[in-house]
């Protein structure tokens, strides 16, 4: 069933960016000959008009790229309001599926639009001010192989910073669905208590996060110094294996806090009034 | 195995201190068509949405066809809720596509024949249509499913009398007989004669619930009369000192 709503979701996402990114990448077609021209060898001198058209379009695409990240954040909490506590929720919450699946369905497809309307952005430069191939691609292993040198696992690294801004993207988009999901519990102005919400749920967490590290840090702070210092000269790649790894079991651990409300909330306390 | 398809022991609903359903226990057979009657505010779609999952209980219980509110009792209900409930940017044959990938009841081509016959092509745009065009494609998906209990919330409130009729026909020629309908509504004089069993709920309490004959029978009035009796609002007079 994850699957049918997943469909269901992904079309309507379509239509949302339907134009808008095409948008994107067209004007970064346009601005690579305008904008992007100047900097090209030998470039001729394009006078007023010239420059004042290029100003206009590198204007517009850059309103373009705002755009786009502006409707990504509204697609994320519109999918999620109407769709599933606004008059939407009538047909969804009668289908026969499972809450989990329903709230799943909804961060799937609003973490895809963020990570297609991130992409659409870097493509979009790279489109603008257009890099070979050859020095794209032979950036990697030179990498690599500097990371390597400090003994930084050139494969693990970068797959855990992916781990991590999947999760923290996660955690953004769940955040934001328990908020919306306590700010319906009330019976009158929903929108400013889900925004409440939000803010009371920054705070909770901000202090809880601090107050386990606090506390962690003074059951065993010593030996994490000690052990962070004999890490740090044993190799880099420790030092960020476990900086990362903890990030990574925080923003987790919060996405999973939030989904398992929010589920809670929808399945217990549903109230479509 | 319950012989009722639906069973509600002592159903309450509070929104803060306003009690909108009160220990409501009922059962409803299968193969009926049931009037859910009452004024506005008495709790027939409060215990509508209840049956349907979109409320919760405060306290109480609920079982339809044999199983609590969830997944598979959502399989067997065909809801019509009072608005409406889709995607602007869907097309009618999507709405189609959603229904037959959801509802193993769902009889697409019905669904194709009953929108034929108003006149609404599938690849129309929910968009574009009217009002009264969005209501009778809602009444169409929920129609075209063989489902075991049909929920109508206020089916023919705020549309004309050709469209009343419309839609009653529709219900009625489209309806499994196997399965029960509950049709909330407060104009009573629209649905009696089709109604096999009446429940009258007044401030969120069942006051009357029996057959549509036993309750002529024994009250010597007709539902609507009946209906205007146990609702009739009380005037103030006034009154000299």
């Amino acid at each position: 069933m994850l699957g049918k709503l997943l469909k269901y979701d992904f079309r309507s996402m379509g239509k949302q960016f339907a134009f808008v990114w095409p948008a994107v990448l067209v004007l970064a077609l346009v601005n690579r000959f305008t904008f992007g021209g100047l900097f090209q060898e030998g470039a001729a001198d394009i006078g007023l008009p010239g420059q004042m058209a290029t100003g206009v379009t590198f204007l517009v695409y850059w309103a373009v790229i705002l755009a786009t990240m502006v409707l990504t954040l509204v697609f994320i909490i519109q999918r999620f309001f109407k769709g599933l506590l606004g008059d939407e929720g009538y047909l969804m919450h009668t289908l026969p599926v499972k809450t989990w699946q329903l709230i799943l369905s909804k961060l799937l497809c609003g973490m895809a639009a963020c990570i297609i309307s991130i992409l659409a952005a870097l493509l979009s430069v790279l489109i603008i001010v257009p890099v070979p191939a050859a020095d794209l691609l032979g950036f990697w292993p030179e990498l690599f192989r500097a990371l390597g040198s400090q003994g930084v696992n050139g494969i693990l690294a970068p797959l855990e910073l992916l781990l991590l801004a999947l999760a923290a993207l996660a955690q953004c988009c769940l955040q934001l669905y328990l908020a919306m999901a306590i700010g319906h519990l009330f019976g009158k102005n929903r929108i400013a208590m889900s925004v409440v919400a939000y803010l009371a749920i920054n705070i909770v967490m901000s202090s809880l996060f601090s107050t386990a590290a606090a506390s962690f840090a003074a059951l065993i702070g010593e030996q994490v110094t000690e052990l962070i210092n004999q890490r740090m000269e044993a190799s880099v790649w420790g030092v960020w294996h476990s900086a990362v790894g903890l990030m990574l079991l925080g923003s987790a651990a919060a996405a999973a806090i939030y989904f398992f409300f929010t589920e809670r909330i929808l399945r217990r306390r549903l109230n479509l009034e | 195995m319950s012989e009722f398809l639906v069973t509600c022991v002592g159903l309450t609903k509070r929104y803060g201190q306003k009690e909108a359903l009160s220990k409501v226990s009922l059962q409803l057979a299968p193969g009926r068509i049931i009037g859910l009657l009452g004024p506005n505010g008495s709790g027939k779609t409060t215990l509508i949405k209840l049956l349907c999952g979109l409320l919760q209980p405060t306290e109480g219980s609920i079982t339809v066809d044999n199983s609590p509110v969830g997944p598979r009792s959502k399989a067997v209900i065909s809801y019509l809720p009072d608005r409406m409930y889709y995607a602007d940017w869907m097309r009618v044959s999507d709405l189609f596509d959603l229904f037959a990938d959801f509802y193993a009841d769902f009889d697409r081509e019905r669904a194709e024949n009953m929108c034929l016959s108003l006149g609404i092509s599938p690849s129309d745009r929910i968009k574009t249509m009217s009002k009264g065009t969005k209501e009778k494609v809602q009444l169409v998906l929920v129609m075209a499913r063989r489902a075991k209990l049909y929920l109508l919330d206020e089916p023919i409130a705020g549309v004309d009398p050709a469209a009343r009729e419309f839609i009653m026909n529709t219900i009625l020629t489209n309806y499994d007989e196997k399965a029960s309908v509950l049709i909330s509504t407060h104009l009573i004089s629209d649905v009696e004669p089709v109604l096999d069993e009446a429940i009258f709920l007044r401030e969120g309490q069942v006051v009357l619930h029996d057959s549509a004959d036993a309750l002529r029978e024994r009250e010597g009035k007709s539902l609507d009369a009946l209906f205007r009796d146990v609702f009739r609002a009380q005037t103030y007079e006034g009154g000299a000192l």
